[in-house]
């Protein structure tokens, strides 16, 4: 009896593994190619913020029956993340997810890839507007104006409408932020009139951290220095927030801290009021869209042109459906925001 | 001793041979004319300033400033063009930033008598702080594609980039000087020992500062095609390009006391670093496990002559009794 | 009266001891917030680090060596220790991952510099991208944050004693000792006579081997004690921490006097090259000097103090390491 049972056992396994059964058992969704080999390319593999990108890249890659690998260089240059766009060109893939490291210079070899048939959408980071014909459409979070007002919103909310602000950013070249930073000035002399820059206009209240922790923190530091009397400090990144709340409570300063940081790093500084409100869109969804876009593009069923639709969801029931707006841009919407009052919930996510 | 380098360098042609033959066979993706297009232009800019910090570490000095050189002669290129001057222009005005940044670099050497080690960490940071004053968050892009072309396409009909045209022609250019002309015999005797080579009537100090404005111009062609390349200029490019030249010239047998290499050797290293980069990358080992090989091979390439050498001595010992 | 004045630039360490007061004076004019006790502090705390790297960087300079690893080294150190101790761990495990991973590191250098006579510089930037590397795999894309920080280590990194923060006169203590082993154990006067002059200390029956090695040990040692200082201050690790640590402290050790031709210097004049490089990264700042060109103006001041020192040194005997002899 135990005998037959190994041998029926031994046949399955065998036959299982003629068949090639280790992938998940979804079919693959309607309209979408299946087995469609993708890579996930983050800035850079070793930051905490592009894990969580992945992970709904491949919930995604799961969904629609794709092989899909993450790569991508341990520096987020673009010289770095170019030679791994040369490693997706020789090792054939059909689809890249990247997520730019350098706005301009991944540009001449995302249009070797193109040329080599490879469809590419960005995530989360863009190439510069200029390029946009290199990759079929950028899945990007919220416009640069809403990300960047919404952050000038939770500082005011925190200082009470008053008072002079400063800026820590990422890298002095980082689009995104710069995006961002761009946006913020206007609006906050026109919204609010009690409030100002550390540095009299936004581009001088602007200091460094280069993502890098030790860099935020001298950054932070400096800040305080130059501008004992500073309100409130905006830090869109995640590096730079979290370590500002960290440097806030170990100095005990008063000055209000708010900016992107990921729930599940800001939650002990929510949770003891050290920070008020911080706020992000989800990495994952990021990822998500971002696959189903490229693997439609490649099925040929979207375009990316203006105005043509796509949809992010394995069934008709849970599926979204996304339009591409001005410069080839796909917008997710609004980012989340974080207090005492939906920490609890958001930290175990991402 | 020089024996023994000279088997190194043969052995770093005979790594080179065996690498893209053991590479055609692990990993199908490596041994294509695409890929290789890929794998010179991607050591183009290393294989052009190593011929010079060859010249420059075998007359016994060092430069580490050469990647924020590269960056600021890619940066004045940016800013030039930005501001209207015409691109064929803005080329030249970078090979001369290079030019300068060399000359700065061989003053405070020969004029002021700093350590090389020591002062090229000071000009690392002026030049790359420079890059920041000229582009602040800008990049420059929209370059005149004719020529940025010229940095991602191929010679019609070859699988050759561009690039590959410029190191031929200095690659021969420094292999003849290093090997057959009286100024590579004179960075020899200078390597070797300067006080004798001062006394025998070299020019030492002017050597010196000829060899670093030379590496700075090298590093100023680096940027042009670098901005080539990347089709932009940043003020945050090239960076850490510095140690990995001094490694792939010290991987390609130049002892750094002096003295001692060729260049073929450090044009054979050059390509055999980006060779196993490619072989290893495209057999989807990790970036981390690549650092690590790379630190391994850079140690094999001073041990392996070491162990030569002392299995040597220890045969004429046991010979002489 | 111009005697004693002589007498007194004959120390090695006096000129950077008065470039570095020159710094503070004029920027306390320009700024008086730089001068006060927040700013001391800010300059102690910054400091703390690149001081006691620079300790175990001036052993091996004097040799006429170099160790590149160190920033490698520091930063694996951080995290392991976040990683290994967790929140309720003592001090006494911190320094006993630090000390391991850094004697490990510094003994794989001191072998093949000391025993197999293989070049510092090729050597310890091999150990710098093998121990980057093997960092980089570990750590992947983690983070040690606060929470994952020894408790007794945290506090260390946080709090002062008479206003003068904690790891800063763990850093002082150290460099002073130092100095102190270097001026007068005869093992540690060996290594300035192997960097004045190789051939001869080796014919004078010092055992040059040895010696090496243990300096590399302690070179090794010191760096993971900067790790732990590391973390302490910063209170995060990842796989980026260090990342080019050793270029600035071999500049503090340059501009504190710490020849690269070897012979000469101290860790008490490299802890002053590494105050005045931190205060003048600071006095930009406070003078309101540009993002943008901080970097560039940090480099020329470099250049200076460099230029300055080997301008004083020559007019300057160097440091007195032998008593009336």
């Amino acid at each position: 009896m135990q005998k037959r049972l190994t041998r029926v056992a031994i046949a399955v396994l065998a036959v299982s593994a003629l068949v090639g059964v280790t992938a998940p058992s979804n079919a693959g969704v309607k309209g979408i190619k299946g087995g469609l080999k993708i890579a996930i390319m983050p800035k850079a593999v070793n930051i905490g913020y592009f894990t969580a990108w992945d992970k709904g890249a491949t919930n995604a890659c799961k969904e629609i029956g794709a092989r899909c690998t993450y790569l991508g260089p341990t520096q987020a240059t673009g010289a770095a993340q170019v030679q791994f766009i040369n490693q997706v060109i020789q090792q054939k893939y059909n689809v890249l997810v990247i997520s730019a490291a350098d706005q301009n210079a991944i540009v001449p070899a995302l249009n070797k890839a193109k040329a080599a048939g490879i469809t590419i959408v960005t995530s989360d980071a863009d190439v510069d507007p200029t390029a946009s014909a290199s990759r079929v459409t950028s899945i990007l979070p919220a416009a640069s104006a809403r990300i960047g007002t919404a952050e000038v919103d939770w500082i005011a909310q925190a200082t009470g409408g008053k008072g002079s602000i400063a800026i820590l950013s990422a890298a002095a070249t980082a689009a995104n932020q710069n995006a961002w930073i761009a946006a913020m000035g206007p609006y906050l002399t026109s919204k609010y009139p009690n409030m100002s820059w550390v540095g009299g206009t936004v581009d001088k209240s602007v200091f460094y951290g280069n993502d890098d922790a030790t860099t935020s923190t001298q950054q932070f530091d400096a800040i305080l220095a130059q501008y004992p009397k500073v309100a409130g400090i905006i830090s869109p990144t995640t590096v730079g927030v979290l370590a500002a709340a960290q440097e806030k409570k170990a100095k005990g300063a008063t000055v209000a801290v708010t900016g992107l940081g990921l729930p599940s790093q800001m939650a002990p500084y929510i949770e003891d009021g050290t920070i008020q409100k911080v706020g992000l869109w989800n990495p994952i969804d990021l990822g998500y869209v971002a696959v189903y876009a490229a693997a439609e593009a490649a099925s040929g069923t979207f375009s990316g042109a203006v105005g043509s639709t796509f949809y992010a969801g394995p069934t008709k029931k849970a599926q979204k459906t996304y339009t591409v707006t001005a410069g080839g841009i796909t917008y997710l919407g609004d980012p989340f925001t974080f207090d005492k009052s939906n920490i609890a919930v958001f930290k175990a996510i991402y | 001793m020089k024996r023994i380098n000279f088997t190194w360098d043969k052995g770093i042609l005979v790594l080179l041979v065996l690498t893209i033959f053991v590479g055609s066979f692990i990993t199908p993706y490596f041994a294509n004319a695409s890929n290789m297009s890929f794998v010179i232009q991607d050591i183009g800019e290393f294989m052009l300033m190593s011929i010079p910090v060859t010249f420059l570490i075998i007359a016994g000095e060092i430069d580490l400033s050469i990647g924020s050189t590269v960056c600021l002669s890619s940066a004045s290129i940016g800013y030039s063009y930005r501001h209207g001057i015409p691109f064929w222009f803005c080329i030249i005005i970078g090979l001369v930033v290079g030019l300068l940044c060399g000359l700065i670099n061989g003053l405070l050497v020969t004029k002021f008598g700093l350590q090389s080690l020591a002062v090229t960490i000071g000009t690392l940071a002026l030049f790359r702080g420079l890059c920041y004053v000229l582009l602040g968050n800008q990049p420059v892009n929209q370059l005149p594609s004719s020529y940025t072309n010229l940095g991602s396409n191929a010679i019609p009909h070859t699988f050759f980039p561009y690039v590959s045209i410029l190191i031929l022609i200095f690659g021969a250019i420094g292999w003849f000087t290093l090997h057959y002309s009286r100024i590579g015999r004179w960075t020899f005797a200078i390597g070797i020992n300067v006080e004798a080579a001062k006394f025998s009537g070299i020019p030492v100090a002017r050597m010196k500062l000829a060899l670093f404005m030379i590496t700075g111009l090298m590093a100023g062609l680096a940027g042009v095609v670098y901005t080539f390349r990347f089709a932009s200029a940043s003020p945050d490019g090239a960076t850490g390009y510095e140690l990995s030249v001094i490694a792939s010239v010290l991987f390609g047998g130049v002892s750094i006391a002096g003295g001692v290499g060729t260049i073929w050797g450090v044009m054979a290293a050059v390509l055999e670093l980006g060779v196993i980069r490619s072989v290893l990358q495209l057999s989807n080992v990790s970036a981390n496990t690549l650092l690590v090989v790379s630190g391994g091979l850079l140690l094999l390439s001073v041990a392996v002559p070491r162990a030569i050498e002392i299995s040597r001595n220890r045969r004429k010992l046991v010979s002489k009794s | 009266m111009t005697k004693y004045v002589a007498k007194l630039l004959n120390i090695r360490e006096i000129p950077v001891l008065i470039a570095l007061l020159i710094v503070l004076v004029v920027t306390g004019i320009a700024n008086p917030q730089f001068l006060s006790r927040s700013g001391a502090q800010d300059l102690f705390l910054g400091v703390a680090v690149i001081a006691t790297l620079s300790v175990g960087q001036t052993f091996v300079i004097t040799m006429r060596h170099v160790d590149l690893s160190v920033g490698s080294t520091a930063g694996f150190t951080a995290y392991m220790i976040g990683k290994e101790s967790g929140d309720h761990h003592g001090l006494i495990t911190c320094l006993f991952v630090a000390l391991t991973i850094g004697l490990l590191v510094g003994a794989c250098n001191g072998f093949m510099v000391a025993y197999l006579k293989l070049p510092s510089l090729v050597v310890t930037l091999s150990s710098l991208w093998i121990v980057r590397g093997l960092f980089n795999q570990i750590a992947g894309g983690n983070t040690i944050t606060d929470f994952q920080v020894p408790v007794s280590l945290g506090y260390l990194g946080r709090h002062s004693f008479l206003d003068v923060p904690y790891i800063f006169l763990i850093a002082i203590s150290l460099v002073l000792f130092a100095t102190y082993v270097m001026r007068n154990a005869r093992s540690a006067r060996d290594l300035y006579a192997m960097g004045s002059n190789p051939p001869a200390s080796a014919l004078a029956g010092i055992p040059v081997a040895r010696r090496t090695f243990f300096a590399f040990l302690a070179c090794g040692a010191v760096s993971g004690l900067g790790g732990a200082i590391l973390l302490a201050r910063f209170h995060s690790a990842d796989s980026n921490s260090g990342l080019g640590l050793e270029l600035n402290v071999i500049a503090a050790c340059v501009v504190g006097g710490v020849a690269i031709a070897g012979g000469v210097g101290t860790p008490l004049g490299a802890l002053i090259g590494a105050l005045l490089l931190q205060s003048i990264t600071l006095a930009l700042g406070a003078l309101g000097v540009s993002q943008f060109w901080q970097l560039a103006v940090n480099g020329t001041l470099l250049i200076s103090a460099i230029s300055l020192d080997r301008y004083l040194s020559l007019r300057v005997k160097p440091t007195r390491i032998l008593r009336a002899e």
